[in-house]
């Protein structure tokens, strides 16, 4: 029980400081100590820490999303806006390894991690689905070409048109293979999109 | 209607919380757990207790509060918030507003047919 308390709170703190992205750094860590030393109080007054009675504590705490809000208020500063590291990380990982082989995806991966907008199993979503990102189907596809070495089939002496293709004729095969390169074209997308989304913005609630 | 009256309420709720808080100190030094729970008593002066923090924190920065940490009977050092001669200042020079402005507004809004 008390495992699973403990856990609730910190990861109420970790939100929180992650909300608290763009406060300058002293005012940021000032909010999280003070509402940490706010729980321990309160916890300390609490007759069973159980879990409902945290979670009670928690929420007239409010939603970390208003406490920064309110913070950026208090401070005049604008809602906070998506930050370069999101951004670089939303786009280095589908495409940076076709841009720049396996570093661009690397440097995705890294600004993912570094990032403090997304949960470690999101980042872990973001890292495992689909490793390369765009750079694995584009290159299969254009290895699938190359090793085929198939082409139109030329005798210029007969007559300037192609008289046949030694190409494979397209049969079962080829669609399984066309099918896998569709996922792995599709996985980094949709792993892209769920990041996007799971992102913790600033709310706009302010405005 | 109804959501410029929310935004209302809560323009009014913000624009006087600090006087609030101001006020509960102009007795006594109290730490920041026990000023929280003091404002939640009064129901509709706060939704969530966290954002009193940040609001502290400003207060702080403006020189209207200063803080000292004192040793707790229970457990780790806690900070003492206190006003300073700018925020008793303040608070006086909101008294006197509010009064006035609250009048008005009864004078109005209170009319018994």
């Amino acid at each position: 029980m008390a495992a699973k308390v403990d856990k609730l709170v910190s990861d109420y703190l970790k939100r929180l400081n992650g909300e608290l992205r763009g406060l300058p750094r002293a005012r940021r860590r000032e909010l999280v100590d003070e509402i940490s030393e706010h729980i321990a109080e309160a916890r300390a007054g609490l007759e069973s820490e159980n879990e409902a009675a945290i979670r009670t504590l928690l929420d007239r705490l409010g939603d970390p999303e208003e406490i920064a809000a309110e913070a950026r208020e208090r401070f005049g500063l604008a809602p906070r806006k998506v930050g370069w590291k999101e951004v670089g990380a939303l786009i280095m990982l589908p495409i940076g390894g076709v841009i720049l082989p396996v570093l661009g995806w690397f440097i995705g991966i890294v600004l993912l991690w570094v990032s403090d907008a997304w949960s470690t199993r999101d980042k872990l979503v973001g890292t495992l689905l689909f490793p390369g990102g765009l750079l694995l189907p584009l290159a299969l596809g254009v290895m699938a070409e190359e090793s085929s070495g198939c082409g139109t089939i030329v005798n210029p002496q007969l007559s300037p048109q192609p008289i046949g293709s030694n190409c494979p004729p397209a049969d079962g095969t080829g669609a399984w293979e066309v099918a896998l390169v569709v996922m792995l074209v599709l996985v980094p997308l949709v792993t892209t999109v769920y990041l996007a989304r799971r992102m913790r913005r600033a709310s706009s609630a302010t405005a | 209607m109804v959501a410029t009256q929310d935004a209302l309420l809560a323009q009014m709720r913000r624009g006087t919380l600090q006087y609030c808080v101001l006020s509960l100190l102009a007795d006594e030094e109290r730490y920041g757990f026990d000023l929280v729970r003091g404002l939640a008593v009064s129901d509709g002066m706060v939704t969530s207790e966290g954002t009193i923090y940040p609001l502290l924190s400003r207060l702080r920065r403006d020189g209207l509060v200063e803080s000292t940490w004192q040793e707790s009977p229970t457990g780790p050092p806690r900070r003492y918030y206190r006003l300073t001669d700018a925020g008793r200042a303040a608070l006086e020079g909101f008294r006197l507003e509010w009064r006035r402005f609250r009048d008005a507004v009864d004078h109005f809004v209170e009319r018994t047919t």
